[in-house]
């Protein structure tokens, strides 16, 4: 079984499987069953408004992992991937509060239509390359609140879509109460998802993809349609987006194109989860989404006491995007790999450190795809 | 290893399973209740007693009506722009935490023979709506127990986004800083406007303006595109329905940008003798420049209230010369108040609460300072502490003259009419002293807001 080849180790592309041992079967049962525990046990252990925050990592990292397989896997850079959120988004807001159908109904929907936004712009997208195809993205999540406006009309004329309390509620309230029901449809899909994208990388498809990253040319002479292979992964990429946009819905009952601003955020939100979690990588976009959540957390409170400390008293100066900024680009500078590359080098270390040496060509045991921990 | 995996594809074909069992399960069934308790928490509307007097319906609400006071300190939490391009809306908050510093310092406020202390609790939702809903459903806790109500947020969609919930949990959301005619619909009582004039009353007040002025006029009208936008467009229309007054031209531009050049240019060449910039923020004073530099000759402009405040209408220098406006708050730099006492405890307050670097000629802080004068004295006429009586308190507020509230706008609310401060004094702007002089008296349109209004726009 040929692990996926992560961006950081490009080097390993070319001199395949040197020093590759297979992973440690009891490290993926105890990642895997500490990670499930914890998952099952944080909407039992939490009150409703920290699990609806759970809830929203865990599609922040859908929605990451579906830049992960663009962008990281297949070396196509989007920076718009917040408009297929929003389609996602919008399409099961419209659909729930104009057409009464269960939300849990049109997450497919959503995924459909964000998938076919995906092949109307992965075609032309097979003509331009890197900062072009980057542009064209931008454009796509400035473009798509615009659009929304046009047809979007909410309470008092707003371009928005509010779901009541009831259009999201639980299925099971006996069992489950909202805001646990939300997080496990969210962690279930996740888990799927996760899952998915797992084997769609060990496949014949995946290896394609990464093949076509890594050696268009050459990729394209041993016969594989790179063509194909890009817009389908764009397809697939704005999928994944538009189920989380769904997902989102659910959590915060609102669509909202009233800022033009949103969606570009929320595009490099995705791109920040990727990077610090580790790009090309099936446990990356998680821990992403969850580092990222936590830091901007963590950024929040310290606007209170922060201030004071710098000298800055009797002023409130807005300290929190400053320091998010500054935390990041440490991190980008600690762990150019992401969080995922760092624990494999450290992993590394300590197991090479153990049996005595060796060159560290050797992948550690990556947690399970399935083992979502807490932040 | 085969193992595992074979277990975990056991376990994943179940996860998967239960997905779609979910998701036929939803299917079948549409968006009707499961939960038996109504979705609005007062859907059943306003309690009406005969004499006209407001009593909020609190048959659904949970027993939380003094949650949020800990001690003597009552907790209000707020969430609004702190970063971004939209960040000026936090100046807000620089007059209302001086006002509520100065009280505290004094004492207190006395509700019931009690004195209590104000807090007020903030976080920066960058101006996006999912933001604010988290900011204050983690402000205010999941059953509404960390904060007795919520302050000052800014923007529509903002309000919407976290208009239900609080409604469910009976937590009042006083004083949206925004002037969407939607905060007089009366199924959601626990959300209250604050002084700022309805949209749609600026609209009309410009049009009864031309009705006496310019009864022909021709109207060209730059707005933005989105509900801000439509309020000043249906408003505008409705209003001169039935008159000569006709709108040769609306041109939209998009919500935070700045470049209306070539819409004001199109408006110019429209044949239109009036210009209604209803833009705001950069772009109002950049449409102002752009009229002039067109070279069009117009015998009104209007712009909207949301652009008066001293730095947007300083950038149009003498570009903004005899612009009109309305507002109901007093214009701190308009010397006609210089002696005025309204004006001078404003000022006072802000040199001695005020933060380092806050410009108390702003409108804005003026703005903000008001909404904390209005909410202290409602406290102090209130029965007793309590969330429905502190609603109830503002509700029946008929009171004039509080913080800059200009003389003959009343701040007062009925049993049928949700709008808080509906008057508006008209002013115009005098460029080579740069403020804002006071034009007529003020225009009254107290309980009126609902019937200028496009139906869909405050019932929704």
């Amino acid at each position: 079984m040929s692990e996926p080849t992560g961006l950081d180790t490009e080097v390993a592309i070319g001199t395949p499987a040197i020093g590759k041992r297979p992973v440690r079967p009891w490290m993926r049962i105890v990642f895997g069953l500490v990670g499930a525990g914890v998952a099952v046990a944080l909407p039992y252990s939490f009150n409703a408004v920290d699990v609806d925050v759970f809830s929203s990592v865990l599609y922040l990292a859908i929605a990451a992992m579906g830049l992960n397989l663009l962008t990281g896997y297949n070396g196509q850079i989007s920076i718009g991937h917040g408009a297929f959120f929003g389609v996602g988004a919008f399409t099961s807001a419209i659909l729930v509060s104009d057409y009464g159908w269960s939300i849990e109904a049109t997450i497919p929907i959503a995924a459909l239509l964000a998938a076919a936004l995906g092949v109307a712009l992965g075609i032309p997208a097979l003509r331009v390359k890197g900062l072009y195809l980057a542009l064209i993205t931008l454009g796509l999540a400035v473009l798509f609140p615009v659009v929304a406006k046009k047809y979007v009309k909410g309470p008092g004329g707003a371009s928005l879509k509010i779901l009541n309390r009831q259009e999201v509620s639980s299925r099971y309230p006996d069992l489950l109460s909202d805001d646990q029901y939300r997080y496990f449809l969210c962690l279930i899909l996740l888990v799927v998802l996760f899952w998915a994208a797992y084997n769609l990388m060990n496949s014949r498809v995946g290896r394609s993809m990464i093949a076509v990253r890594d050696q268009e040319l050459a990729a394209s002479t041993v016969g594989i349609d790179v063509a194909r292979v890009k817009v389908a992964t764009f397809a697939l990429s704005a999928a994944y987006a538009g189920i989380a946009g769904s997902l989102s819905v659910m959590v915060n009952k609102i669509a909202d194109a009233s800022n033009p601003l949103v969606y570009f955020q929320l595009s490099i939100e995705f791109l920040i989860a990727v990077v610090i979690g580790g790009a090309a990588t099936i446990t990356g976009p998680l821990l992403g989404a969850i580092a990222l959540v936590w830091i901007r957390r963590r950024t929040d409170s310290a606007d209170d006491f922060l201030p004071k400390l710098l000298g800055l008293e009797n002023r409130s100066e807005q300290l929190a995007p400053a320091m998010l900024g500054g935390i990041l680009i440490i991190i980008t500078y600690v762990l150019p790999d992401g969080i995922v590359g760092g624990l494999r080098r450290l992993s590394n270390r300590i197991r090479s450190g153990g049996s005595g040496g060796g060159p560290t060509f050797v992948p550690a045991a990556e947690p399970d795809a399935n083992s979502p921990t807490p932040p | 290893m085969q193992g595992i995996r074979t277990g975990r594809k056991v376990m994943l074909t179940m996860a998967a399973l239960a997905l779609v069992a979910t998701s036929c399960g939803g299917r079948s069934d549409d968006n009707s209740s499961k939960n038996n308790d109504g979705n609005k928490g007062t859907s059943g509307g306003t309690d009406q007693p005969a004499d006209g007097v407001f009593a909020v319906d609190t048959s659904n609400c949970p027993d939380n009506g003094t949650d949020g006071i800990d001690g003597d300190t009552i907790t209000l939490a707020s969430s609004f722009p702190q970063s971004g391009i939209t960040s000026a809306f936090a100046q807000i908050s620089k007059g209302y935490k001086a006002y509520f510093d100065k009280v505290n310092a004094d004492g207190g406020v006395e509700v019931a023979g009690k004195k209590y202390q104000i807090k007020v609790v903030d976080k920066d939702d960058e101006y996006n709506a999912a933001k604010t809903a988290t900011n204050i459903n983690e402000l205010v806790g999941p059953d509404g127990s960390k904060a007795f109500a919520v302050f000052n947020v800014v923007g529509t969609a903002n309000n919407l986004a976290i208009r239900e919930s609080l409604g469910d949990l009976c937590v009042p959301n006083l004083f949206a800083a925004t002037g969407s005619p939607a905060w007089g619909n009366s199924e959601y009582p626990w959300l209250m406007g604050s002084t700022l004039a309805p949209y749609t009353v600026e609209a009309n007040a410009f049009a009864t303006y031309l009705k006496e002025n310019l009864p022909d006029a021709k109207v060209a009208m730059l707005v933005q595109d989105d509900d801000f936008g439509q309020a000043y467009e249906q408003g505008f229309k409705m209003a001169i329905e039935g008159t000569d007054i006709t709108v040769t031209k609306v041109s939209t531009y998009m919500a935070g940008t700045s470049d209306v050049a070539a819409q004001v240019t199109d408006l110019a060449a429209s044949g239109a003798n009036v210009f209604f910039n209803g833009s705001t923020l950069l772009a109002c004073p950049e449409g102002l420049k752009q009229a002039a530099s067109a070279n069009w000759d117009r015998e009104y402009t209007f712009v909207s209230g949301t652009c008066i405040s001293k730095t947007l209408t300083g950038l149009a220098g003498e570009n903004a010369e005899g612009i009109l406006a309305v507002t109901n708050t007093i214009d701190p730099a308009n010397p006609a108040y210089a002696d005025s006492e309204e004006l001078a405890e404003y000022l006072a307050t802000l040199e001695e609460f005020g933060e380092e670097g806050v410009d108390p000629e702003n409108g804005i802080v003026a703005y903000g300072y008001t909404q904390a004068a209005i909410f202290v004295h409602a406290l102090e006429q209130a029965d007793e502490l309590t969330r429905s009586a502190v609603l109830n308190s503002i509700h029946n507020l008929d009171s004039e003259g509080i913080g800059m509230i200009v003389d003959g706008v009343k701040v007062k609310m009925s049993a049928d009419d949700a709008f808080m401060a509906e008057n508006v004094q008209m002013v115009q702007y005098d460029a080579a002293a740069a403020h804002f002089n006071n034009v007529g008296e003020a225009l009254d349109y107290e309980g009126k807001t609902r019937e200028i209004s496009p139906e869909d726009l405050v019932d929704s």
